[in-house]
C-alpha cells in the first residue's frame, strides 16, 4: 500500500487558496487534509485506493508545481480584474441585454 | 541626416500592463497562455513569472507577440481593450440568436437494433411510439417562438422514415408558417437510409431536405455495430447513399460514425471506407454514455485513453492523406481549431459555454416531452428525467425555457465559474457538458480531474497545438480546417 506524505508550506510565502486549488486538481490521485499551525500550512497527502507508488510520487511533484501556478494565477487574476470587467462592460454595452433600457 | 528616428525612439519608457489571461503547463518546459477570446501564445516555463512580474523587456522575443495577441498592453493603448471586447462580442454573438436546432423525435421505432443505440428501440409495429399531428403542431408553435433568424428542424428517431407521414406534415406546416415568420428554414432527416423510397426522395428534393446518415466503417464492422433483419445494414446504406445522391445532389447526404470497441483497431479502414464512398470528412466520435450503450456495457468497453489512441492514429492518417493530395477533414478537430484560430464559435453543443443544452438545440420527443438535448432524452429513456424541461401540452414556451431544470444546468455549469475550468487555459476551447457529467458522475458539474470529458478534450487540445507547432504544413492545413465556409 502506498504511504501518505506530509508537505509543509510557510504561510508567509504561500496562499491557502492556492494550495486548496492545487489539491483539487490532484483529487483523482490523492486527497489532501490541510491544517494551519504556527504559521505553517500542513498538507497531509493520502493516496487514493489503487494509486501506485510511482503514480503518487509523480502527482506529488505536480502538486508542488501546481501550488506555485495557483499562486501566480491568484495574483494575475486580482491584478487584471478591473480591466476584465471593463472589457466585459464594453463587449456587452448597447446589446439591449441590460435591464432598464 | 536620417529621415527616420532611431529604433530606440520607439521603445516605450513606460512599463506594460497585464491584460486578463490564463495559463497552464503545456509540458515540462513550456506554458500555454490564452487570452479572454482564446488566442494563445506559448512561452518557456521560466518566463511566466517574469511576464506576470512586469519584468519582460521590449527587446525580448516574446514581447511583441504578447502585445499583438493582447496579453499585455502599454498604459496609453486603448485599442487592445476595445479589440478584445469586440472579439468577445463576436464569440458570444450566437447566444443572442438563441435556439437554432430543433429536434423532432418523430418515432422511437427502428428497423435496426444497434447495441450502442442511444434510445430504446421499439419494434416497427408499435404506433404508440410515433409523434402525432397534434404534438407536431405544438412543437411548431414552440419552434417559431425562437428569436433565431435561422431555424433548423432535424427529424430523429428511431428511424424517422418509419413515420414519414409526420415528417411530411411538419415540413409542409413549417413552410406554411414561415411565409409569415420568414426565417432561414432548413430540414434534416437523420436516417440509416435503409428505408428510402422514390416517394421519400421526391419529397426531400422538393423541400430541400438534407439527409444525415450513419456509417461506422467497412461492411463487416458496420454490420456488426448495426444489426438489422437480413444483416445487410451496410449494403442498404450504400444503396440508399447512391440513390439519395442521385436524387438530391452529391453533397446532400452526410454520415456520422460511432466508435465501438470493435472500431478501435480499424481507424484507417474506417477512414478509407469514408473515402471509398466519396465523403470528404469524418467525425471521429467517442461512444456517448447514454441509452443502450450503458445497458449493454458497451460504453465501458474502452476508456478515454484508448479512444485517444484511436483518435490520434486516425488524425495522423488523415493528415498524411491531405499531405499526399487527398482533401479530407476530421470534423472534431475542425470545430476545435475554429475556436482556437478564429474569432468565431462554431456552436457545437458539447463544446459551448454556457452549455448549448436547450439554448443551442432543443428536443421534442414523440410523446410531447421537451428535453434540453438529444442526450437528455436518451437519459430519460433510461428512466432519468433530470433534463426533461416540460411538456408541449402542459407548459408554455416561457415555462419550458425558464424552467429550473434548464436554468440551473446552464448557470451551475458555466465554465468560467466552475472549479478547475475557471483557471484552465484551455477553457476558451472547451464547454460545459452538464448532461454528460450528470450521466457519469451524478453531478452536473462533475469533478474535472476524474472526468473523461476533461481528459479527452485536454489531450486533444494539446495534441492539435503540438501538431501545428511541429509541422508548418499541418498548421496550414489546420488553418484551412478552421476557416471552412
Amino acid at each position: 500500500m502506498t504511504e501518505h506524505m506530509q508537505i509543509t508550506f510557510d504561510e508567509k510565502s504561500y496562499n491557502v487558496e492556492a494550495i486548496q486549488k492545487a489539491a483539487y486538481r490532484s483529487l483523482n490521485i490523492f486527497t489532501v487534509d490541510i491544517s494551519i499551525t504556527d504559521g505553517k500550512i500542513n498538507c497531509l497527502l493520502q493516496p487514493n485506493i489503487g494509486t501506485s507508488e510511482a503514480g503518487f510520487a509523480h502527482s506529488v511533484e505536480e502538486f508542488k508545481k501546481d501550488v506555485l501556478d495557483q499562486h501566480l494565477r491568484i495574483k494575475l487574476k486580482a491584478e487584471t480584474e478591473p480591466i476584465r470587467n471593463l472589457i466585459l462592460g464594453i463587449a456587452f454595452s448597447n446589446t439591449g441585454l441590460q435591464g432598464g433600457e | 541626416m536620417s529621415k527616420f528616428k532611431d529604433l530606440e525612439s520607439y521603445v516605450s519608457a513606460e512599463q506594460y500592463n497585464l491584460l486578463p489571461f490564463k495559463f497552464d503547463r503545456l509540458n515540462d518546459q513550456e506554458y500555454i497562455l490564452t487570452n479572454m477570446v482564446g488566442e494563445f501564445h506559448i512561452i518557456p516555463s521560466q518566463k511566466l513569472e517574469t511576464i506576470i512580474g512586469h519584468r519582460l523587456t521590449e527587446d525580448d522575443s516574446d514581447f511583441a507577440n504578447l502585445r499583438a495577441k493582447h496579453f499585455i498592453h502599454l498604459p496609453k493603448e486603448n485599442a487592445p481593450v476595445e479589440l478584445l471586447a469586440l472579439k468577445l462580442r463576436t464569440k458570444l454573438a450566437r447566444l443572442a440568436n438563441f435556439t437554432n436546432l430543433h429536434l423532432f423525435v418523430v418515432t422511437l421505432r427502428c428497423d435496426h437494433s444497434c447495441p450502442y443505440c442511444q434510445v430504446s428501440r421499439q419494434s416497427e409495429d408499435k404506433a404508440a411510439f410515433d409523434m402525432t399531428e397534434q404534438t407536431a403542431d405544438k412543437a411548431l408553435d414552440f419552434v417559431f417562438r425562437s428569436p433565431s433568424p435561422g431555424i433548423k428542424i432535424e427529424f430523429q428517431g428511431g428511424e424517422p422514415l418509419l413515420n414519414f407521414e409526420i415528417v411530411k406534415y411538419v415540413v409542409i406546416q413549417a413552410e406554411e408558417r414561415n411565409k409569415i415568420f420568414n426565417r432561414d428554414l432548413h430540414f434534416v432527416i437523420a436516417t440509416t437510409l435503409s428505408l428510402l423510397t422514390d416517394e421519400i426522395l421526391e419529397f426531400c428534393k422538393a423541400h430541400k431536405i438534407v439527409l444525415s446518415s450513419s456509417l461506422d466503417g467497412p461492411e463487416e464492422l458496420h454490420n456488426q455495430n448495426r444489426p438489422r433483419p437480413g444483416k445487410n445494414s451496410h449494403q442498404k446504406f450504400v444503396e440508399g447513399l447512391d440513390r439519395a445522391r442521385l436524387a438530391l445532389g452529391y453533397d446532400q447526404v452526410s454520415a456520422l460514425m460511432t466508435t465501438t470497441d470493435k472500431s478501435l483497431p480499424q481507424v484507417k479502414e474506417i477512414v478509407d471506407e469514408y473515402l471509398r464512398l466519396g465523403f470528404h470528412e469524418i467525425f471521429l466520435r467517442a461512444l456517448s454514455p447514454y441509452g443502450f450503450a450503458i445497458k449493454t456495457k458497451k460504453f465501458m468497453s474502452y476508456d478515454a485513453e484508448r479512444w485517444l489512441e484511436f483518435y490520434k492514429e486516425g488524425l495522423d492518417y488523415i493528415i498524411e492523406l491531405n499531405k499526399s493530395g487527398t482533401r479530407f477533414v476530421e470534423q472534431y478537430a475542425s470545430l476545435i481549431l475554429t475556436k482556437m484560430l478564429t474569432p468565431s464559435d462554431p456552436g457545437f453543443v458539447d463544446l459551448m459555454n454556457p452549455s448549448g443544452a436547450g439554448i443551442a438545440a432543443i428536443v421534442f420527443n414523440y410523446d410531447g416531452a421537451v428535453y434540453a438535448s438529444d442526450e437528455s432524452r436518451m437519459l430519460a429513456e433510461m428512466g432519468d428525467k433530470t433534463f426533461r424541461l416540460g411538456h408541449l401540452a402542459e407548459n408554455t414556451y416561457e415555462e419550458i425555457i425558464l424552467s429550473d431544470a434548464l436554468l440551473d444546468a446552464l448557470e451551475n455549469t458555466f465554465t468560467l465559474s466552475v472549479p478547475m475550468c475557471s483557471d484552465c487555459a484551455f477553457e476558451p476551447y472547451c464547454g460545459a457538458d452538464p448532461v454528460y457529467h450528470h450521466a457519469i458522475h451524478k453531478d452536473i458539474v462533475g469533478r474535472k480531474p476524474e472526468s473523461a470529458f476533461c481528459q479527452r478534450n485536454m489531450a486533444i487540445f494539446k495534441h492539435l497545438i503540438g501538431l501545428m507547432r511541429s509541422d508548418p504544413q499541418v498548421k496550414q492545413l489546420f488553418l484551412r480546417w478552421a476557416n471552412r465556409c
